[in-house]
């Protein structure tokens, strides 16, 4: 009780000392900071779920090869869940003298669960959303199979043992996109009117798709049941792994995301720590005073601590309810991206912002305040009697394992925690290093200067220590700054070529080679630019080993459905640049005839092959044995042409291969395509328009979203300077009243001040950007998988800001020192 | 009464006001007084009765709000700051009651700052000198936190004498210390005194120091008592 009330009436007078105020301004920073980002990840990963649930027609697919069981059914409707059920497999559409291979869709009513089909009343007019899906008896095509069947809305088509007045044409199917390049032209029909056609018998090869959307939470206890029935994780289908191109963007964004916010928090800690060791020292008169009039040592710990747990409790909270009135700037960022309303914030984030902050202030502050019990009390007497200073290892230590703590609770990724981590301690202990040894050399040149120069320098070279501690907070917030600005331009950059504005939107699949040239030359007719055309060969994996490949031995769905169906085997001279071999190596130009085979890592993993392994492959009625010879990784979100599968270029000469194209068309252009389409029925276009857009889309909020973090980083940086200041300022204003005492000219006093400054500023900036040079460099490299370029501008932008930064803050904060009358400024530093 | 024009310092009417929350403060009120070359004064008085504020003034390293304060013949109340920074580099010394050495600077820095600013060439060795003559040659390299209280002071008189100046301020330079340390330094201040001719001027409750001067001035509510 005693306790409290003194701890509570202390830190209501010293709120007024400043470096309290500072603690709490840097804590603010930080927990704003956390819970705005962590909120804006919560609802990002909220809309996204919900937009990848459309881009699947549902929030759970379960895709397995049988209807769903009449249980699961029970139990879904048990869950108030709602269900669909599609099966699609190929068949042949006959119009009159016309036949056509098309995907085959029969769709239960209901469908699609989420997102939205467009349909349209004939080739000319304008889309809509559709009101259900196709009658019995009626059936909708898209513009491909229209126009290769040579028909019209209102005509019909013969499916099987049925026949089918066609009266929509299908525009958008929000689960028709990713990677596939197989698609042949779409018929979709009611499921009811399925068994009538007498396509589906036994044995013959058919998707079946449960589609099933509810809430999260219902979701969740389904997909659990499911799981406990046996089911795989690969059999169920949700938004966490539909789409992985942008899942790689949004991963990349969301990482940088958090690195800016932790930067944030640690600069804040950085100005933390420097405050409170400052105001310790302060209360060591204070501390005296209380220990001579028989307070005990703990009884000085828990006075103080409690001081310190009040302030970070109540300004965590403060900023928690700040970083969550902040959302509001990232509901207008976000809005747009999916339609209707947002998803609702969680209290989760403001939890974590607090906790971040408490972690913040005692893993930064605590050292020197736990000191204060070991002030003598014979202090009182002796004024010069003081504690020693706090070992700097226990204060970093302390410091570094805190941010630790942080930095692994709160970043999913293990790259980033290493690479912030890493990043950290290298650069505290690189510019430690520096700093030292430029100060001595700065010492010894000490004599050969102006004499300004010399009482700057000599200030830096005396307080070598402190002034250690300073150049390494400003290189570090310098680093953060210059990290933060360039290196996320740069990463903007780049994520810009990858996704340029003639990034292909359109995929022409199935072109033959004796229309090679016919398709070349009408491409330049018209003016369009292609990718090179690209071979694929289509065939069937038939053993690995020796052992005949049997679907029913994969437990993986993925693997099982690309051995169900022909692979498309593609062949390449040299690695694409978005591709990069992991293992094993890539071929040279003697093996160009060998039967070998890279295998992209993904699809090596899921049916378990090995380096060296022989799968002998069908074609046609010919067979080809080939040996894996490398695993690959590939970056799907470059929208090129890619294969799972690859071989060297002279192997499949002999064999029906089939070519593919990319090209950028933009939309007012689409006319085009359908002419291709008329003038070439077999080809098939496969437009990602709408799928890249929305890639572009989320990149650009997501770097909107940086840009506002960025706010809080430089406000942590600054701040960061400011507690510098403050924490010398007392003492320097002592100096420059006794150097004025003594005769000093106020030009010569801020000369030397501008000295010191200059040279403190320029140490910091250029440590500061050799660190962000370094960091950036392993980030973009290793956690970002970008090319990363060394910017030089960076190195001179960095010493420039740091020297502007220093010289005209601190000069602002002392040129009212240099107007006092020495005599008043001496009456206060007693 | 000597000549005014005699006069090393001459105080004309010097008042200083501060405002406070319970409003204006008139901590002198009307003081004049002269100082002549050589002469060793002590200003005394109760406590808050003025004396530092005077010393301040008198000095130069507070401007009154109105009076003036002649040093050396210059009026230093017409000169601005930088004016009266030339003023004391080229003919006055400090010794405060709390030292005020700079805490990053060892002992021999401090006692170089006065003639560093002054641009004087080699200043290492009058430094030193000045040192070795207040007995802490063997201490150069030591920062004050190394050093006692009575130690720190000889650093403060050294750095105070090394520039000789013409005129030394003391603001109760035994304040801090213990009786023999205090008789040490009442005997060192006055030993450079006698060795340089420079003029003192002292503020003191030790009566030992007032007694060694030949004249003092006594405050009272921040005005000056018959003069001795
Ligand atoms: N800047 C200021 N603001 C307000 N009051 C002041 C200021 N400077 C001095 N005073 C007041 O003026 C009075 C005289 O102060 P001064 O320090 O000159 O006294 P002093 O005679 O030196 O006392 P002591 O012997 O205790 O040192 C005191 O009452 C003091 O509180
Ligand atoms: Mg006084």
């Amino acid at each position: 009780m005693k306790i409290w009330s003194i701890a509570l009436r202390s830190l209501r007078r010293e709120w007024r000392g400043g470096e309290l105020r500072i603690v709490a301004l840097a804590l603010t920073i930080a927990t704003t900071a956390v819970v705005s980002v962590a909120s804006f990840g919560d609802r990002l990963h909220q809309t996204l779920a919900r937009q990848g649930s459309e881009l699947l027609g549902a929030d759970l697919v379960v895709h397995v090869q049988a209807p769903p069981k009449s249980d699961w059914i029970v139990r879904a409707d048990e869950l108030g869940l709602r269900h669909a059920r599609v099966e699609s497999f190929r068949s042949v559409v006959v119009a009159g003298e016309y036949t056509q291979l098309a995907e085959i869709k029969a769709v239960e009513n209901g469908y699609p669960l989420r997102g939205i089909l467009r349909i349209a009343d004939s080739l000319e007019s304008i889309d809509r959303p559709a009101n259900g899906v196709p009658d019995p008896g009626e059936v909708w095509v898209d513009a491909q199979l229209l126009t290769q069947l040579h028909l019209n809305i209102g005509d019909s088509v013969d499916l099987g043992k049925q026949r089918f007045k066609i009266t929509r044409l299908l525009t958008l199917e929000p689960d028709r996109g990713g990677v596939a390049f197989t698609m042949a032209p779409r018929l979709m029909l009611n499921l009811e009117d399925l068994p009538a056609t007498g396509l589906v018998q036994p044995g013959s090869l058919v998707h079946y798709h449960w589609l099933v959307a509810g809430s999260e939470q219902q979701i969740q206890v389904f997909k659990d049941w499911m799981l406990a029935r046996g089911l795989l994780d690969t059999d169920l289908r949700d938004a966490s792994n539909a789409q992985p191109r942008f899942r790689v963007a949004l991963d990349r964004g969301e990482s940088f995301l958090l690195l800016a916010t932790l930067v944030s928090v640690l600069l804040a800690g950085i100005a933390i720590a420097r405050s409170v060791r400052h105001y310790a020292q302060r209360q060591w008169d204070n501390a005296a005073v209380m220990r001579c009039f028989g307070a005990r040592q703990n009884e000085i710990t828990a006075i103080y601590v409690t001081q310190l747990l009040v302030l970070a409790l109540a300004v965590s909270l403060l900023g928690a309810a700040l970083g969550f009135l902040g959302q509001q700037v990232f509901v207008n960022i976000l809005s747009g991206l999916v339609a209707g309303e947002l998803p609702l914030p969680t209290w989760r984030p403001v939890a974590l912002g607090v906790a971040v902050g408490v972690i913040t202030v005692i893993g930064f502050g605590l050292p020197p305040l736990l000191r204060l019990k070991d002030v003598p009390p014979l202090r009182v007497i002796r004024r010069d009697l003081g504690v020693l200073p706090v070992r700097a290892r226990l204060v970093y230590g302390i410091a570094f394992i805190s941010f630790a703590v942080l930095v692994i609770w709160t970043a999913k990724q293990i790259g980033l925690i290493l690479w912030v981590l890493g990043g950290t301690v290298a650069t505290i202990l690189v510019l430690s290093g520096v700093s030292l040894i430029l100060i001595r050399l700065l010492a010894r040149s000490r004599a050969s200067v102006h004499v300004s120069w010399r009482f700057g320098i000599a200030a830096i070279a005396r307080h070598a220590r402190s002034s250690t501690s300073q150049i390494v907070a400003l290189g570090i917030g310098i680093m953060a700054i210059l990290l933060l600005t360039m290196v996320r331009a740069d990463l903007w950059e780049q994520w810009q070529i990858s996704l340029p504005p003639d990034t292909p939107n359109h995929f022409l699949i199935n072109i033959q080679p004796d229309q090679l040239s016919e398709v070349e030359s009408f491409f330049e007719q018209q003016g369009l630019v292609s990718r090179p055309l690209t071979p694929i060969v289509r065939a069937r994996l038939i053993s690995i080993n020796g052992r005949t490949v049997d679907p029913e031995d994969y437990r993986d769905g993925f693997a099982r459905r690309q051995v169900q169906r022909a692979a498309n085997l593609s062949w390449a001279e040299e690695l694409q640049p978005d591709n990069k071999v992991v293992q094993g190596k890539w071929w040279s130009s003697e093996q160009f005839k060998d039967g070998l085979l890279s295998v992209e890592l993904g699809y090596a993993e899921a049916l378990g092959l090995k380096l060296g392994d022989e799968l002998v492959y069908r074609i046609g009625d010919k067979e080809l044995s080939v040996a894996v010879s490398n695993y690959r990784t590939v970056a799907w979100d470059s929208f090129r042409p890619n294969f799972f599968l690859l071989v060297p270029p002279d192997l499949l000469t002999e064999f029906p291969s089939s070519y593919i194209t990319s090209l950028y068309l933009p939309r007012e252009q689409n006319a085009k395509i359908r002419e291709i389409i008329e003038r070439f029925p077999n080809i098939t276009d496969i437009d990602v328009d709408a799928l890249l857009g929305q890639v572009r889309r989320v990149l650009n909020k997501v770097n909107t979203a940086l840009q506002f973090i960025f706010v809080f980083t430089l406000g942590a940086g600054l701040v960061v300077l400011w507690a510098a200041l403050t924490a010398t300022r007392s003492e320097r204003r002592k100096e420059i009243a006794v150097l004025r005492a003594l005769g000093a000219r106020s030009a010569d006093l801020r000369l030397g001040l501008i000295a010191e400054f200059v040279v403190l500023g320029s140490l910091a900036g250029s440590v500061g950007a050799f660190a962000a040079a370094v960091t950036g460099w392993g980030l973009s490299k290793f956690l970002f998988e970008l090319p990363y370029e060394a910017n030089i501008v960076m190195w001179f932008v960095g010493v420039l800001l740091a020297v502007l930064l220093v010289v005209s803050a601190s000069y602002l904060a002392i040129r009212a020192d240099l107007k006092t009358p020495p005599w008043q400024s001496l009456r206060e530093s007693d | 009464m000597r000549e005014v024009n005699n006069a090393l310092v001459e105080a004309q009417n010097l008042v200083k006001q501060v405002s406070s929350p319970e409003g204006t403060l008139t901590i002198l009120d009307g003081v004049s007084l002269s100082i002549v070359a050589g002469e060793a004064v002590a200003v005394v008085g109760v406590s808050g009765s003025g004396k530092s504020t005077l010393l301040g003034l008198l000095a130069g390293l507070d401007t009154p709000t109105s009076g003036t304060v002649h040093l050396n013949g210059v009026d230093i109340t017409e000169l601005d700051e930088d004016g009266r920074a030339q003023v004391r580099a080229d003919s006055v010394g400090f010794v405060f009651q709390s030292f005020q050495l700079l805490t990053s600077l060892t002992a021999l820095e401090n006692v170089m700052l006065p003639l560093e600013l002054a641009g004087r060439s080699v200043p290492e060795r009058d430094a030193k000198a000045e040192l070795a003559r207040v007995g802490l040659g063997e201490r150069l390299h030591h920062y004050p936190s190394q050093l006692s209280g009575g130690e720190q002071q000889r650093v403060a008189i050294a750095r105070a004498y090394v520039a000789k100046p013409r005129i030394l301020f003391a603001d109760e330079p035994t304040g801090n210390l213990d009786a023999q340390t205090s008789h040490h330094i009442v005997e060192l201040l006055f030993s450079l005194n006698d060795e340089y001719n420079t003029t003192l001027v002292l503020v003191t409750h030790n009566p030992e120091l007032g007694e060694r001067c030949q004249r003092s001035f006594e405050l009272e509510g921040g005005m000056l008592r018959g003069k001795a």
